[in-house]
């Protein structure tokens, strides 16, 4: 294989790949199509199906496929010793290979990166392929000019900066991507790609970590990232009753969900699984309603790339203000009641176009 | 058991002092802290010694004052401590760092479990202990929340998206610790006691806490700090300030406000509940 190459790996469960994973071929199409490269998907499963179907419709012109009773559930060290064994047989290494940020892709990511001694930079929101010239003579061997280096970009220092983190001295250059973030393509069923499998030999030593269990959907299932509509609180609630109203507010909507800050999960208030931020998930709702969150840069990077932002809060010097759409300064506990009564009404009223006119005047 | 914990000083981003008006952190002045992370890091090897005995060994590389974060974590009860110092080791990306840190523990000796937090506040890569894990050549368990140690294995629930996985795995292994883990009790008197008779007594410290460079570790400073490090940050760009056309509802009766947002069609009528 000499075709310069962009890779990214699948993950999947139960023969599906997650949503990811998807997100991660419109990434890499992008970077493939700059690099005049073959997007190579890689999958490790027990028993594939149709998956390499569906990830050919999303974009990739390969799929490596290695299958083993031994992976059908993601474990560290049988998924190494293939995706180590793959990427040693070719004859040129991938120019890029992609992970999602996940507890998967965190996982398995950095232990190929040390193996090949290469450069990862992790949970990266942004990439883009560019020259780049390396003038640093405190180490002369790296000195040069690379044309298409991956451009690898990342919040830094809680998120008040971007990085743009390089390392074209070595392929592949490697990334973790935040969920989320990149957008996939629309499936094209009439697009044809090449499906490969790849021989596995596992060793006894990668098998010595046995999955006794896995759960899902422990306890209240949040479904964050497929919302329309999240209504989120922050510390400003002053109470962890305070989302009882965000429950209410969230009632309101077809397919919504209650968010948080990261202070009121901190304050016991809510689960982890409900933080929306730099700690927590990333999304990008159609209509996203902010209640008592103050909008530092920790919460802001999680969700302003929602289409519409409504803020509520009682200080108006909030800095939520300065990126929300819309916003009202005033206390949630008296403005969300009033908010849900009028919503109720809009909905037992019939659409009044001009009840709309009067009121923009 | 032998118990190795990696425990990082990060800069304070909650203190306003050393913050550069760019943003970025003015490490000179920045105010330091023990890596939030590493808390829970600490409690799960304090854990295992409280049950199965043993000894803890804090191991941590930086300039000079890192060393206060070993103070802390013998204050927690912590045995001892090697504090890796080196300006060779200076602008380590992950990769660079887990090798300089492999090296350490190789030198520590002999260890059953070394345990990482999660991931640091100022790095936020999650790397360095899967990295470690690789160059140790052993299994790793990340994102662990809880765990038992039976019969020289250790059988944890890690954190995975939308719910928790338990796995079975033999010792010796690398585990990075979830934040959803118990949290790391109060110091001890015996340890803060400890850590008054180390600073009086210096032949005692130098045996608890040994401060080592890349060369008593027998590292390859080829493979350390920039030399050794595949990756740079070639550009940074604060995230600008964006905004300003926030439409504010404000200064008129709430019932007024709300009728105001709703009238100018901020929230599209198909996303409400028919």
């Amino acid at each position: 294989m000499s075709t310069k190459q962009v890779l990214i790996f699948v993950e999947q469960e139960d023969g599906c790949a997650r949503p990811v994973a998807f997100e991660l071929l419109g990434a890499g199409r992008m970077l493939a199509n700059k690099l005049g490269a073959e997007l190579a998907a890689f999958v490790a499963c027990d028993s594939v199906g149709e998956l390499p179907e569906t990830l050919v419709a999303h974009g990739a012109d390969r799929v490596y496929v290695a299958e083993h009773p031994e992976l059908a559930t993601y474990r560290t060290l049988p998924y190494r010793r293939v995706l180590i064994d793959l990427i040693a047989a070719m004859d040129t290494p991938p120019h890029i290979v992609l992970f999602g940020s996940t507890t998967t892709g965190r996982d398995l990511a950095p232990r190929i990166a040390a193996y090949f001694e290469t450069g990862l930079t992790a949970d990266c929101t942004e990439l883009d392929i560019g020259p780049y010239e390396h003038t640093n003579a405190q180490d002369p061997s790296k000195v040069g000019l690379y044309p298409d280096c991956l451009y690898a970009i990342r919040p830094s220092f809680g998120e008040s900066l971007k990085a743009r983190i390089l390392g074209p001295w070595k392929n592949p250059q490697m990334a973790t991507v935040r969920s989320g973030v990149m957008v996939p393509l629309a499936p094209d069923a009439t697009r044809t790609g090449v499906v490969q499998s790849v021989p596995v030999h596992l060793e006894s030593a990668d098998l010595q970590l046995v999955v006794a269990e896995t759960l899902r959907s422990l306890g209240e299932q949040v479904e964050l990232q497929g919302a329309e509509v999240i209504v989120s609180g922050g510390y400003g609630l002053g109470n962890p009753e305070g989302f009882a109203l965000m429950y209410q507010l969230a009632a309101c909507f077809e397919n919504s969900a209650v968010g948080s800050s990261r202070k009121a999960v901190d304050a016991g208030w809510i689960a982890h699984a409900h933080q929306v931020g730099q700690t927590g998930k990333t999304v990008r709702p159609k209509l996203y309603i902010a209640c008592g969150i103050s909008g530092a840069i920790q919460h802001r990077v999680g969700m302003d790339k929602s289409a519409t932002i409504v803020a509520i809060n009682k200080d108006s010097n909030a800095p939520i203000f300065k990126f929300a759409h819309h916003g009202i300064v005033g206390d949630l506990h008296q403005v969300i009641p009033e908010l849900i009564r009028q919503l109720k009404l809009q909905k037992t009223s019939t659409p009044d176009t001009s009840h709309v006119a009067t009121h923009s005047l | 058991m032998n118990i190795f914990v990696l425990i990082k000083q990060v800069p304070d981003q909650g203190a306003k002092a050393g913050i550069n008006p760019d943003g970025t952190i003015d490490r000179a002045r920045a105010k330091r802290m023990l890596n939030p992370f590493d808390r829970y890091a600490l409690e799960a090897a304090l854990f295992v010694r409280r049950l199965y005995g043993g000894t803890v060994t804090a191991i941590s590389m930086g300039p000079p004052p890192a060393v206060e974060v070993l103070y802390e974590a013998i204050a927690h009860g912590v045995d001892q401590a090697i504090l890796l110092s080196d300006r060779r080791l200076a602008a380590s990306d992950t990769l660079a760092t887990a090798y300089a840190l492999y090296c350490t523990v190789r030198y520590a000796g002999a260890f059953d479990l070394v345990f990482c937090g999660l991931q640091t506040t100022d790095g936020d890569t999650a790397q360095v202990g899967p990295q470690l894990a690789e160059r140790l050549q052993v299994p790793q368990i990340t994102y662990c929340e809880k765990f038992e140690i039976a019969q020289g294995a250790i059988v944890a629930r890690r954190v995975i998206e939308g719910g928790a996985q338990t796995v079975r795995c033999p010792l010796p292994a690398v585990v990075t610790v979830a934040n959803s883990a118990p949290r790391l009790a109060y110091k001890t008197l015996r340890g803060a006691r400890r850590v008054q008779q180390l600073q009086r007594d210096e032949a005692e410290r130098s045996r608890v806490i040994r401060t080592v460079n890349l060369d008593d570790i027998g590292a390859d400073p080829v493979r350390c700090g920039l030399k050794g490090s595949p990756t740079i940050v070639a550009a940074t760009e604060k995230v600008g300030e964006i905004g300003g056309n926030c439409t504010l509802y404000q200064g008129k009766p709430l019932q007024q406000l709300v009728d105001d947002l709703l009238a100018a069609q901020v929230i599209a009528p198909e996303l409400v509940k028919q």
